[in-house]
Parts: C-alpha cells; structure tokens; sequence
C-alpha cells in the first residue's frame, strides 16, 4: 500500500482543515449541546432528556408526517412535470430559449416573496384565484385557512417555484444523449412514444436521480415558504420539522431545538442515502 | 504523524478564532443598517401628531422650564421593530430640547438579538423589553442598573413596580400606559338591539345569541393573526384567579395544571362556547381586518389587546374609536367581573454603560409630567397609567377613560398570567389557534398547554418531574 502511495498526507491537509473546522466540528458541538440544556451563560448536561422530550412532543409526529407529505408529493410532481417539460423544451419548438427562462425565473425569486405573493393570490375573499373560479361559476376555497388542504396549496406553490430547477437539470440530462441513439430507432421505426419510453427516459436517468435526490431534501428541510406562508397554521396543520426546531429556538429552548436538528439530520441521512444508493445501483 | 496532529490542531485553533471574530463584526455591521432604514417609515407615521407635540412643548417651557439640567449627551436604545414609535419620539425630541439628550433608536427582530447582546456586553445605553416574568428570565442583575433608590421610582404604581422588581431590587422605567385583554364591543349594535353589557359567560353567550339572531356577525376572531388568538385565553385569567387565588403559585410549582383544575380549564372551553358564532372565513383575517371589521361594525365582539383602540384611532379617527366600549372577558360570579390588565413594557439601564448618570436623568425625565404630556400628545394610552397621581387626558378614548378606568376605581383587576409567573408555553398561539379553527377540543388543547408549559419549565430549570 505505502508504495502506490504518490502524494504525502500533508497534500489534503488544507482541505481537510476546511472541512473538520466547518463540518465535523459543528456537527460533533451540536451533538454535545443536543444533550444538554443551555443558554448563552450557562449549560446544564441533561443526558437524552432533550431527545425524549422532542419525540414526545404531539405536535411533532404530526410535523413528522407532514414533512414526509410535502417532501414526496414535491418530489414527485417536480420529476414528472419537470421531466415532460424538459421534452417539450428540447423539441424542435419556436422561442425555445424564451421558454426555458421563463420556466426558470420563479426560481430567481426568493421564496419569502414568493409565499407573500401567493398568500395574498389565495386570500379566500379577495384573492386572484377565487376571482377567478368564482367567475367561472365555482365555489371559493380557503387555500390556507382549511386544515385539510392548506398543505397542499403550499405544495402547489413549491412546485411552480422549483419546477425550474428540475427542468434544466432534466433539460441537461436529454441533451447530453447522443443522436446517434435516435437515429438508428428511427431506422428500426420506432415512433415518438417507444422513443421516448425506450431511449429518453432510461439515458437521462443521472439527470433524473440528481433531482429526485436534491428535490427530497430540499423538501424535507424546507422552511422558508411555509414561514412566509402560514407559520405552521392553521393550527399545526403545515408544521414542518424544521419550523418546529425553529420555533423552539425562537422561543429559547436551546438544548430542545439542537437536538431536534440532529435528529432531523438523522431522519434525512436514513432517507437519502439509501435512496441514493439505490437510485446509482439502477444507474449501471 | 504527531507533527502533522500538532500543526492541525494549532490550524484548526487559528480558524476558530478567526471565525469567531468575523462572526461578532458581521452581525454588528446588519444591526446598524436596519436602525438606518427603519426610521424612515416611522418619520412618515409621526406627521399628524407633530403639530399637536409643537403647541404641547412649548406650552410645557413656560411653566415648567429651568427644572431639568442641560448636558448634552448621546444614549442608544434598543427596542421592537413593531412597536409605535409616535409617544417615544415626541418624548425624545423633548429631552433633546430639555436635557440635551438625543436618542439613538437602533431595532430588534427577536429576542435572540437581544440576548446575544446582553451576553457578548454590547447591550445598547437603554433597551425596551417585557415587565413581569420576562425580565426576570434575563437575570437582570447582570445587565440592568438598579433604580431602587432613586427617587422617581415612588410615583410608581404597587402592580406595576412589583412587575419590575426582581429579588427585592426594582430595575425599569413604565415605557407605556397599561392595556387590557377584553372584549371590544361595538356600542351602536348594542343600542340597536337593546343589549347590556353582560356580566357573566352566559350572558354573554346570550348576546352573541341575540346578535347573530339579528343577522349580524357576533364574534370577531382575528385567526390569522396567531398571537392574537390567545386574548380569550389570556384575558380570562382574571375568573381563574378569582375562583382559585392559589393557581399561579401551584402552576409553578407543577402542582396544578389547565388540564385539571376546574377554574382554569374553562378559559379553553370559552373557545368551544365561541365557534358558532364566529364571522365567515375567520381563519383568513388578519388583525388589520379585524381591526377595520370592529370600526366599521361590522362585527359586535372581538377579543384582543386593547391597544387595538390606538390602530382604530389612527386609522379611523376619534368617532370610530368612540364608538367602541370595552369589558373585561365575563366569568361566572356576576358580582365579581373584572379585568386582566398587561403591565406596559419598561425602559431598563445597560450596567455596562459609561453614561449612567444620563440614563438615569432620561428616566426621570420620562416618567415626568411634561414627558408623559408629550407622549399622551402623540399617541394617547391604550389604559390607564402606572404612574401615581398623574390622570388620564381629556381626550382619551372613551372605552379606557370610563369602561376601563373603572374596573381599576374598583379594585377589579389582575396582572395577567405573564407578569406572574415565566413558565408561559411558547407553543400557546399554535393550541389556541388550533382551538379556534376547531381543530381540537377545549380539554385537548388545555392537555397539549400543560406539556408544552413542561419545556419551558426545563429550560428555566424548575423541578417539574
């Protein structure tokens, strides 16, 4: 082993100081602070009393349950839409270059602004929507008002805001598949669907792994939309794991909310990487 | 080997320093742009009232000048990005002219801010913060002058100094006159359908009955405004104490709880008593609207602080305001109705500042006369004053100047529950937004209180097991 050994270890050493001072030494001080109860004066080591209390926390199964809601239906409407979307955008079509910005710009926007805009879009009364479907003849919803469907409007806006992303990475992903692959379906006369089904969809698969995992968590720690949105309500019927741990940091439960961020990062870690290690398995 | 450890550890020091530092001066550098660009829009808020202040001052330099000593000097202070600046600033442009003193009003977003100054010593010259259990939350012995010996402190109102003294030693200044969680009520609907103002739950009850018979809105609820949604909760506290004077002392302890006592349990269950007769997509208004549906009538209740009668005043003029009545929430016992009262927020001295002599003749100064002249001037009290002998303006509200002032002239009133003790669950708007969506009973929610309390006592280390 010590012969094929090129450079010395002094080589990553730079590199290694970046990553354990930002990385490994957060992460091993909050894991010391997630046992504890502290303030900015003192701290008081409580053992996994702070774990217990968290996971005891009714509220937080529910915010459990509706971060896995928000988390896959993001998902899975992002991978869909954004897929056909990136087909529709690489075809041969007029303004190509016009579409794919515009798809991409609410993107651009930040998320706050986006939630104010669309809470004031989805105001029961005088809301653009409802203007809209009453005009039509339809009844008025209460977008966020209604426990049972307030979720969902939040899904819907986090959909038209990070549809983009998905269609460019997807758009990348259909473009970097050689020609010559259609051309010899062609000449065995295979049609638009049985290409698409047979040649698109299995070579852009890196493509689609890449956004199914970054939609997911993405989603699992989003925090931002929901705060500008509803702040968890009505009720805790958008709470989300990430706004809980926020709103006991807040409120100056300090030991409580660390440890609610790492149980977080653990539940994300036992999500993602398996998903991933299987999605690279399918890969080759 | 061992080299390579050395040189990483002495690395890694190096960069935690480093990043340390570069952390202190980041955050200090985003406090001073957000103290530039606030005032603005408050400059544009204080318009009106400033010819009002002008007459006022001058008419105060006739008869009172030459009682205050002139030294120029500079103090910070530090105060809520949300709270109406209109009083404070016509105080401040006083004592510029008085004292000498110009204020330097920098803002905070949240209370994190507040604490991470308080503990890194750079707390500003004044800072505006909770009374009551809050402040002693703080440690206050640590950070805050002690105004127990001065002299201005015997104007002081008993309830009110009680709120700012902790272990023995007094610490703040009155910022504001006091307010009250009650119910607001619109005064022409109740003449038209020939209603009183109700006593106890029942009656009141009975009126929403009757109002909503006349096809009227009965019950006001702000929901989208979470906070606001624990007023009914909050400002019930009154009949808890009434029927179980030892709650509070017993809560603290963790001998009672909301889920088990009786008295207590009913402030959650007014909110199941409520829901029939809310308006239609509560959950969408906001307090703006609530706001605008009260003045406009059209609504007979809302439950809130009764600072909203300041956001009537100036967004709809004295004859709206006048138009509002205010009772305390009804309990059960109609000989004994009373108030909830909120202590104001209070002005306390940084012990790390250099210029305590100042600070200690800007307090004095605020609490005087002339000073509370200026600000009744500018914006007037949502309550009586906590300051001794000195009365109400004429031209108060008419829901402070006689519904209100007289639950004090009969000794009716209680500190609300925050003043008393600090176990307050963080998670309280959540359970009594929840509540009044109807997403969970007044027994659940009373339940889902307790343990949420149950954090906040770990936090302030009390033994709750």
């Amino acid at each position: 082993m010590r012969q094929k050994k090129r450079y010395s270890g002094w080589f990553m050493a730079p590199t290694m100081v970046i990553f354990i001072t930002l990385f490994i030494l957060p992460l091993v001080i909050s894991f010391y602070f997630s046992l504890t109860v502290w303030s900015f004066t003192d701290v008081t080591f409580v053992g996994l009393e702070n774990f217990k209390m968290f996971l005891k926390d009714r509220a937080l199964s529910h915010s459990l349950v509706n971060t896995f809601v928000y988390s896959f239906m993001t998902c899975g409407v992002k991978v869909v839409l954004g897929f056909f979307l990136a087909v529709y955008l690489t075809s041969h079509i007029k303004l190509k270059r016009t579409l794919r910005s515009v798809v991409f710009f609410p993107h651009l926007v930040s998320s706050v602004a986006v939630g104010i805009t669309f809470t004031a879009l989805m105001h029961p009364s005088r809301g653009l929507i409802n203007k809209v479907i009453q005009f039509f003849g339809g009844p008025s919803v209460n977008w966020l008002g209604d426990p049972s469907i307030a979720l969902f409007s939040i899904i819907g806006t986090d959909v038209w805001k990070g549809l983009g992303v998905a269609t460019v990475i997807f758009i990348s992903g259909i473009q970097a598949i050689d020609r010559t692959y259609y051309e010899a379906a062609e000449v065995d006369g295979a049609r638009g669907l049985q290409i698409l089904r047979y040649i698109t969809m299995p070579l852009c698969r890196p493509a689609m792994n890449s956004v199914i995992i970054l939609a997911l968590v993405s989603g699992m720690k989003s925090f931002d939309l929901i705060k500008a949105m509803t702040e968890g309500g009505p009720g805790t019927a958008t709470e989300v794991i990430a706004l809980s741990v926020y709103k006991q940091f807040a409120a100056g439960y300090y030991g409580l909310s660390t440890a609610g961020n790492v149980i977080m990062l653990v539940v994300i870690g036992l999500i993602a990487y398996p998903l991933q290690k299987f999605l690279i398995s399918r890969e080759d | 080997m061992k080299k390579t450890k050395k040189i990483l550890a002495l690395a890694l020091a190096g960069m935690m320093a480093a990043s340390a530092l570069a952390g202190c001066s980041g955050s200090g550098g985003k406090e001073e742009t957000q103290a530039t660009t606030a005032p603005q829009t408050q400059a544009q808020e204080t318009k009106a009232p400033e010819t009002k202040k002008e007459e006022e001052s001058s008419q105060a330099q006739e008869t009172t000048d030459g009682g205050w000593e002139y030294k120029e000097a500079t103090l910070s202070l530090l105060i809520d990005n949300n709270v109406s600046l209109d009083g404070l600033n016509a105080v401040c442009d006083l004592a510029k002219e008085k004292l000498g003193i110009t204020i330097e009003i920098e803002y905070k977003v949240d209370d994190s801010v507040l604490k991470t100054r308080l503990a890194s010593g750079e707390m500003t010259d004044l800072l505006v913060y909770n009374s009551g259990a809050l402040l002693g939350a703080l440690n206050p012995s640590e950070y805050f002058m002690d105004l127990s010996n001065e002299a201005f402190v015997d104007k002081y109102d008993d309830t009110y100094k009680a709120s700012v003294t902790v272990d023995g030693v007094v610490y703040g200044v009155p910022f504001a006159s006091t307010q009250a969680g009650a119910v607001m009520y619109y005064k022409p609907i109740y003449e038209k359908l020939g209603l009183t103002v109700p006593h106890t739950w029942e009656e009141f009850l009975a009126n929403c009955e009757a109002v909503k018979a006349a096809g009227e809105t009965a019950y006001i609820s702000c929901t989208a405004k979470k906070s606001m949604t624990q007023v009914l909760f909050l400002g019930d506290h009154y009949n808890v104490t009434a029927e179980n004077p030892d709650f509070v002392s017993a809560f603290e302890k963790g001998e009672a709880k909301y889920a088990t006592d009786p008295a207590a349990l009913k402030s959650w269950k007014k909110y199941e008593d409520v829901l029939p007769y809310l308006q239609e997509g509560h959950t969408a208004t906001t307090y703006d609207e609530a706001c605008d549906m009260l003045a406009d009538g059209q609504g007979a209740h809302w439950i809130c602080l009764t600072q909203a009668l300041s956001n009537i005043y100036s967004l709809y003029g004295e004859e709206a305001v006048n138009n509002i009545g205010v009772f305390g929430v009804p309990g059960d016992d109609p000989d004994n109705h009373g108030l909830t009262v909120w202590m104001p927020n209070s002005l306390y001295g940084s012990l790390n500042s250099e210029k305590k002599d100042d600070i200690l003749r800007f307090m004095e100064f605020y609490i005087s006369d002339e000073a509370l002249n200026a600000y009744a001037g500018a914006i007037l009290p949502d309550g009586p004053y906590c300051i001794k002998g000195y009365s109400l303006p004429d031209n108060s509200y008419d829901a402070v100047k006689n519904d209100m002032q007289a639950y004090f002239d009969a000794g009716k009133t209680a500190v609300a529950m925050e003043f008393e003790t600090a176990v307050k669950g963080a998670n309280c708007s959540v359970t009594t937004q929840s509540l009044i969506s109807g997403l969970t009973t007044g027994d659940a929610a009373a339940a889902d209180y307790d343990e949420d309390c149950k954090l906040q006592a770990v936090q302030l280390g009390l033994d709750w097991k």
